[in-house]
């Protein structure tokens, strides 16, 4: 299972701001400064957009913005979901084949 | 030992791959036919081009001929496949008063050959193509045109010549260095793996058919070379799903100057007028590919920007959905101009077994299956589908 | 923010900010230079010296070998220097003294006198059944969600792959509580003991490998030497791993196949030099194998074979972060030198040939393995933008020609948004059965990164 490694919060600063966003209409519960990638991997989804041609389930593969694998849709924007960061209220679609 | 063939097709860009597919088909599966590219089989122009499949209507010989040749389109992709092969149609846009008096013009000239196109209103305009913005002024739309994906439609050619004649030689990475003459006939052609001995080859060399010409001696043409010169276009082409349109469009203004002849200096530089009308092409998986502007500047491939933001001003003006989405690359590719706009398909009169098929400027990808088999045709003296005199490029010989 | 900062003016621009690019920043900003700092990143440190979110410390939960502790000191002077980074800033065009940028929903220029590129180098993928699966990635994918976001990648893990990066890869995994299955290194045993005397000759080095064998140890990770991936099954994702043995040059020996339950792999076969910026501007590069592929040519002062331009780092040819904060230390003199006519240091030059060495010794014993090639079956995928399988490829290599470029127009494969970052290594490798052969240098167009339509129009001149 994947999720987030514990105890890495700043003492000085008390525990992380927690945001909400959608992904494919379900809502995800991210920290502040995740990726949209890293905020779905950390709840357990890989998959974000399906393959241009066969439609197979496709996710991150480089997680540095090289390889667009991981590409999403943001407000009608195709984006790279490693390399976007969450913000509130986010609405995001799976990319790929519509 | 040296190698024989009884004909050798040089240049294996979309033209040379179409006349290979109709020689396979006509001289029956014993002949013995060789491609040469000097580079990747359909590498140079016909993969840096955009795909419209155009019926132009401008008179009775260039709509049989684009007709033809977009049937010759739908049988190779019913018959082998293979290839992103997308019969949109085609709508053509109007913005200025200049451009909307066009409209009628070119409904006229389809009526008069017993087609048809249609005259839409903002409401169907926007039921066909909701991504378009919502006040342009005119739109025509014409229902026989498409889209293909040039690059593997090349291969699926040679893949149809293979099915007629399994023994047809296809050669990437090999450049015709020489030719080998006994006066005016040609004996011979030297690759740059090794002497092919033959009495027919086939000049396909796109842009670079005058230097291919100038192998086979001054004569050929007096002392002046081939009249094809680069005409150069800038592309840009959009990631996966995100086109904000289904149908391949185009500025009506394109036919002021695309496919006649340009009373222009195709050696000077720059004074182009054709820049600047917007062809936008949705891809099979869900891109775009923008262009495309007219320029001669030699074989310069640099981008032009300035050239580029033009169209991608207007591809956002009429589809302003663009605006967000990425654009993965963008190049140049170089349309081969003949100097009166029109094609050169057939034997050229002073040399024994020498056919030319090139010059088609920005037609080509739309006329390549129609002049593989008119060459092919002429070749083996086989009646011609379609009246080909205005092409034939003894028109030059002085 | 306001539109007059959609021009940002500099005495020197520097592409990325990794150990290369912030040392180059640092000893810039000390001699007076104003400069300033683009990354794709969230935060400074490039790949190696990744940083967690603002808001989270690592409390040594996930153990880092000594070499960061030099990383710990460039971040810190970096943060201190006078320097201006602007992150999430994707360069997408440039020209000598122009970099244009995406940032966010903005099109931005920075125009400046010196050219720093240290954009760094990505992971060399090498293609096997079922590497499309979510939750296979690559090995640096996994360092980035560990110890870039503090993220748990899985409960059981494979590390497959080639190189020094698959040690960090393994212990990021370990910090993050990650059971680590299968440690592989497809190099023979024999063969990277050719790194040794890289090792043994560099005290920091001896250091690194002790330090990664005792807390391998520790762990309970066996590193096997000459296995591999051999293809990844799973239900809409990876649930299972099916390893083997290589042969010295690469080749799966069908037949030793093991199988694993894991829930993510990452497989890393070394880096690629990020060199598409460079060759836009039009510099010189060289086709080095060992180093990764086409490196950008530089001289013994760091500078391009253009005018106004340097670099430094795995752009020159992988080399890691040593070598990467040695030539940044050495561009920064080099540019310098240029703008304030002073020399630059033996001791600069002196140390960065010496990192160079080092590496590029140990970089030999992990020269990329052609025979990985064979892990791909007809219909694995190899092209993943476009969904070109090995066949398919293989098809049009024979119809259209043996390069890339005829491979490319052939079936599409490197023609999408990756531009043939992830699938060109290993086309190359299909199509002349050599991965060490000299590949077609990438024709380099712009947007040197995919960025919206918008982005190229409004882009400021
Ligand atoms: C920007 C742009 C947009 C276009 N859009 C369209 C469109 O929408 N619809 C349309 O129908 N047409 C379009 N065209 C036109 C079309 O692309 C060309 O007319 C067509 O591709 C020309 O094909 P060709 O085979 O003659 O030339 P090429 O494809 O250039 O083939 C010639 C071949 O000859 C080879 N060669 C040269 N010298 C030698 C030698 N010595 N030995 C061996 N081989 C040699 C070359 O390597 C090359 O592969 C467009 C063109 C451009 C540039
Ligand atoms: C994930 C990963 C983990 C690694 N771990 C280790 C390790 O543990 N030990 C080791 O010795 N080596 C490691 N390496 C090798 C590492 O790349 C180098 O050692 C070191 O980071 C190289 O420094 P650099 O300055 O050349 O580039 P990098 O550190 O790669 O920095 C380059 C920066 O440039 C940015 N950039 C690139 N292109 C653009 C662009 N067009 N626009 C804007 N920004 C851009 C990138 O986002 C990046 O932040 C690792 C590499 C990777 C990929
Ligand atoms: S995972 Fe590669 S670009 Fe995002």
């Amino acid at each position: 299972m994947s999720g987030r490694i514990a105890g890495l919060d700043d003492a000085t600063r008390g525990p992380r701001e927690l945001i909400e966003f959608t992904f494919a209409g379900e809502k995800v519960t991210a920290w502040a400064g995740d990726s949209i990638a890293m905020a779905l991997w950390a709840g357990g989804t890989t998959a974000v957009r399906s393959s241009s041609k066969n439609g197979s389930p496709r996710g991150v593969l480089c997680n540095m913005g090289i390889c667009y694998e991981c590409l999403v849709v943001v407000d009608g924007r195709t984006v790279r979901s490693c390399t976007t960061p969450v913000r509130a209220g986010m609405v995001v679609e799976p990319g790929g084949r519509p | 030992m040296t190698e024989t063939a009884d004909i050798v097709v040089i240049g294996g860009g979309i033209v040379g791959c179409a006349v290979t597919w109709h020689l396979a088909q006509l001289l029956g599966p014993s002949a013995r036919i060789v491609v040469c590219d000097r580079g990747p089989i359909a590498g140079a122009t016909s993969a840096s081009c955009m795909g419209h499949l155009m019926v132009t209507p401008d008179n009775a010989q260039e709509y049989a001929f684009t007709k033809k040749s977009l049937a010759l389109w739908a049988e190779l992709h019913e018959k082998v496949g293979g290839f992103d092969y997308n019969p949109t149609g085609a709508l053509y846009l109007a913005d200025t008063d200049e451009d909307l008096a066009l409209i009628p013009v070119l409904r006229q000239q389809f009526a008069d050959h017993g087609d048809r196109a249609d005259v839409l209103d903002r409401h169907q305009l926007a039921q066909l193509e909701p991504g378009l913005a919502d006040d342009i002024p005119g739109a025509l739309f014409y229902p026989g045109d498409g889209v293909v994906l040039p690059m593997l439609a090349a291969g699926a050619m040679l893949r149809a010549a293979r099915l007629c004649n399994a023994s047809v030689a296809v050669r990437p990475m090999c450049a015709v260095t020489g030719v080998v003459r006994d006066g005016s006939r040609v004996v011979a052609v030297d690759t740059e793996r090794g002497r092919i001995s033959t009495n027919r080859v086939v000049n396909s060399c796109g842009v670079w058919a005058p230097d291919l010409a100038e192998l086979f001696g001054a004569e050929l043409c007096g002392a002046a070379r081939l009249p094809i010169h680069p005409r150069a276009g800038n592309l840009a082409i959009t990631g996966h799903h995100v086109s904000p349109i289904r149908t391949q469009l185009l500025e009506i203004s394109y036919l002021r100057f695309a496919h006649g002849a340009a009373k222009i200096d195709p050696t000077g530089n720059g004074g182009d007028p054709g820049g600047h009308a917007v062809n936008m092409q949705p891809q099979t998986n869900g891109g775009c590919l923008i262009g495309s502007t007219r320029q001669f500047r030699g074989f310069d491939k640099t981008l032009n920007r300035e050239l580029l933001h033009r169209s991608l001003l207007r591809a956002r003006r009429y589809a302003p959905g663009i605006a967000a989405a990425p654009i993965v690359r963008t190049w140049v590719g170089l349309r081969p101009y003949s100097t009166d706009g029109h094609p050169l398909i057939g034997p050229w009169p002073t040399i024994d077994g020498l056919w030319i098929a090139a010059g088609h400027e920005g037609l080509g990808i739309s006329l390549a299956p129609i002049t593989g088999r008119l060459l092919a045709q002429q070749i083996v003296g086989e009646t011609l589908d379609v009246d080909v005199t205005p092409y034939l490029p003894g028109r030059f010989v002085a | 923010m306001s539109v007059d900062d959609t021009i940002l003016d500099a005495d020197v621009g520097i592409v990325g900010a990794g150990p290369g690019g912030m040392a180059a920043a640092n000893v810039l900003a000390q001699a007076g230079l104003s400069v300033v700092v683009l990354d794709e990143g969230m935060r400074a440190g490039g790949q190696i010296y990744r940083q967690l979110p603002e808001g989270l410390v690592n409390h040594g939960k996930i153990a880092e070998p000594p070499s960061h502790d030099g990383g710990h000191a460039l971040l810190e002077r970096f943060a201190a220097a006078k320097v201006t980074l602007v992150s999430h800033a994707t360069v997408w065009d440039a020209a000598p003294g122009k970099l244009w940028f995406e940032h966010g929903e903005r099109s931005r220029l920075l125009r400046c006198r010196h050219i720093v590129l240290a954009p760094g180098g990505y992971d060399r993928c090498v293609p096997f059944p079922g590497w499309t699966l979510p939750g296979v990635v690559t090995a640096g994918a996994l360092q980035v969600m560990v110890r870039g976001f503090g993220v748990v990648p899985g409960r059981r893990a494979l590390v497959a792959g080639s190189g020094p990066l698959l040690l960090p890869t393994v212990t990021a995994l370990l910090g993050a509580g990650v059971e680590v299955v299968a440690a592989l290194e497809a190099s023979s045993r024999w063969r990277a003991l050719r790194a040794a005397p890289a090792v043994l000759g560099n005290a920091l080095k001896r250091r690194e490998a002790m330090w990664y064998a005792r807390q391998l140890w520790k762990a309970g990770v066996k590193l096997r030497w000459g296995w591999t991936v051999f293809a990844c099954e799973g239900d809409g994702r990876v649930q299972r791993a099916i390893i083997g043995k290589v042969d010295a040059d690469g080749r799966p020996r069908r037949g030793t196949e093991l199988k694993l339950d894991v829930d993510v792999v990452g497989a890393g076969f070394g880096l690629v030099p990020s060199v598409e910026l460079a060759l836009r501007l039009g510099c010189t590069s060289r086709f080095d194998a060992a180093r990764g592929g086409h490196c950008v040519v530089v001289d013994e002062q760091q500078r391009t074979s253009v005018p106004g331009v340097f670099a430094a780092g795995e752009i020159c040819g992988i080399g890691g972060a040593e070598v990467a904060a040695a030539e940044g230390q050495l561009v920064a003199e080099a540019v310098i030198a240029l703008a304030k006519g002073s020399t630059v240091s033996a001791e600069a030059q002196r140390r960065a040939q010496k990192e160079r060495k080092a590496a590029d010794t140990m970089l030999r014993a992990f020269a990329p393995l052609p025979g990985l090639a064979e892990l791909a079956r007809p219909d694995t995928i190899v092209c993943r933008c476009e969904d070109v399988t090995r066949l398919g490829a293989q098809q049009a290599a024979q119809l259209h020609g043996d390069s890339l470029r005829a491979i490319k127009v052939g079936c599409r494969a490197g023609m999408g948004p990756c531009q043939a970052r992830i699938c060109g290594p290993s086309l190359q490798a299909m199509a002349t059965g050599d991965g060490r052969r000299a590949m077609d240098l990438p024709v380099v167009q712009v947007p040197v990164k995919p960025v919206r339509t918008e982005t190229m129009l409004d882009a400021p001149t």
